[in-house]
């Protein structure tokens, strides 16, 4: 098959309407967007003590944090797998192959990236936003909530990057969710399946609906960023 | 007379070189300062210090008959106690509600923050830049909004550092205007500055660090 005809027969699936092809894309976005709502506030909360407190072993924390985001996926699928088994410490879940499996593989594979990149966003942030909302009598968590709200535009980065590598990786996704047809088969264990399988049409097309979401997430944050010198909440 | 705020033994080190060393510091309630001394002398450090920004040694407090540390910053001297930067910062909502931040931080009741606002506002001369973004704020303005948003607070002292640094004109005289309204309304105020026209202002005491030792004159 040649590119043209498999890109051809690609976009052929993509406007009929596709089930089991849209049942992929469903399925991706479904784990990878509860990986990282689940993995969005602790890693930003970590993220922003780190940045913030001074503390004996911050520079190893800032390391392994970033140390973290070059892990391979497979590796924390490798990990997440025999925890998982039936022989494993979290075996009685029964998660092995199966949607939560996924979504615990897409939240491990989605914090350090989340994390890292919040750690960057507040460490970069004027320290005297911080000051000034301690100066005027905040508390601590109010404090935390306006730096974040400071950061934001570097903390929904955080947030696109995190589903950037989230539903872009496949070998936690293979492992951990066995790539069963209708089940947790995922874009990119399918996009694998199918190239094997010598099927390019159904592969070029997922590969369309994955560059899709990503431009899709990045426009989002560029129309965002385009407002940041609007005025926010009025009195 | 009781002061309002007793600090004794308030020291401060830059690794090696000891920055300056305080036995006692007594600041009167409504009672006016303004703090000199060359520049690198400790002067923002020691209001940093007294607004719970910078960490301090062991160092204790007599605050309306309260005996606290300085360090962890107790709440009744974070509620009490305000400081202002030489560079005040504004965060990214609307001139009102930088100004109601503290307020709103505070818990304080709903009802009045608008009116508490408005005042404030108008006090600082700021009104008409109500709903602007304070990024395209001159540094006159900026520092005219940081005042009303330490004012609206009605603090028992206020820490000003260097308020008319980098203001030059109309900006400049506009903020030096607002300092003596300040004293006037009873909150005791430290002005850390080496203006002229600050250190003259009539009724205010005059403190220097010279060589780590504070100067009283």
């Amino acid at each position: 098959m040649g590119l043209l005809e498999a890109t051809t027969g690609a976009f052929a699936l993509l406007l009929r309407g596709d089930a089991a092809l849209w049942h992929i894309v469903w399925v991706s976005v479904k784990t990878t967007l509860s990986g990282l709502i689940l993995a969005t506030p602790p890693a930003v909360v970590l993220g922003y003590l780190i940045a913030m407190h001074r503390f004996p072993g911050r520079r190893i924390a800032v390391w392994l944090a970033q140390a973290a985001l070059s892990l391979p996926t497979v590796l924390i699928g490798l990990l997440l797998y025999l925890m998982l088994s039936r022989r494993g410490p979290l075996g009685d879940l029964g998660w092995l192959f199966s949607q939560p499996g996924i979504i615990a593989g897409q939240c491990l594979i989605g914090l350090p990236v989340l994390l890292a990149f919040t750690l960057a966003a507040v460490q970069a942030l004027d320290p005297r936003y911080a000051e000034t909302a301690l100066a005027h009598g905040a508390s601590r968590l109010r404090v935390m909530f306006s730096v974040l709200h400071e950061a934001r535009y570097g903390v929904m980065a955080a947030v696109i990057s995190g589903f950037g590598r989230v539903i872009s990786e496949v070998g936690c996704a293979l492992m951990v969710g066995g790539n069963i047809e209708g089940h947790t088969r995922t874009i990119t264990t399918a996009i694998a399946l199918e190239t094997s399988k010598g099927d390019f049409a159904q592969g070029i097309a997922l590969g369309i609906v994955l560059v899709t979401l990503a431009l899709a997430m990045n426009g989002v944050l560029v129309l965002l960023q385009g407002d940041a010198h609007n005025p926010g909440a009025r009195l | 007379m009781t002061p309002l705020l007793s600090v004794h033994a308030l020291h401060k080190r830059h690794g090696e070189r000891l920055l300056f060393d305080i036995g006692r510091l007594d600041i009167a309630a409504g009672a006016a300062y303004v703090l000199t001394g060359a520049n690198g002398s400790g002067k923002s450090t020691l209001l940093r210090m007294l607004g719970g920004l910078e960490r301090s040694a062991a160092c204790s407090v007599e605050f309306d008959g309260l005996h606290l540390p300085l360090y962890p910053y107790p709440r009744p001297l974070r509620h009490a106690i305000v400081y202002v930067h030489q560079h005040p910062i504004m965060f990214s909502t609307s001139v009102a509600h930088n100004i109601a931040y503290g307020l709103l931080a505070r818990g304080g009741d709903r009802r009045l923050l608008r009116s508490l606002v408005d005042e404030a506002m108008d006090w600082a001369g700021v009104t008409h830049l109500r709903d602007n973004d304070p990024a395209r704020l001159s540094g006159g303005e900026k520092q005219r909004v940081a005042l009303a948003r330490a004012r609206v607070l009605q603090p028992r002292l206020l820490l000003l550092d260097e308020p008319t640094a980098n203001l030059d004109g109309a900006a400049r005289e506009q903020v030096i205007a607002l300092i003596p309204t300040l004293i006037d309304q009873g909150a005791s105020v430290i002005v850390a500055c080496h203006d002229r026209d600050l250190i003259n202002l009539p009724g205010v005491q005059r403190l220097k660090l010279r060589d780590g030792r504070l100067e009283s004159r």
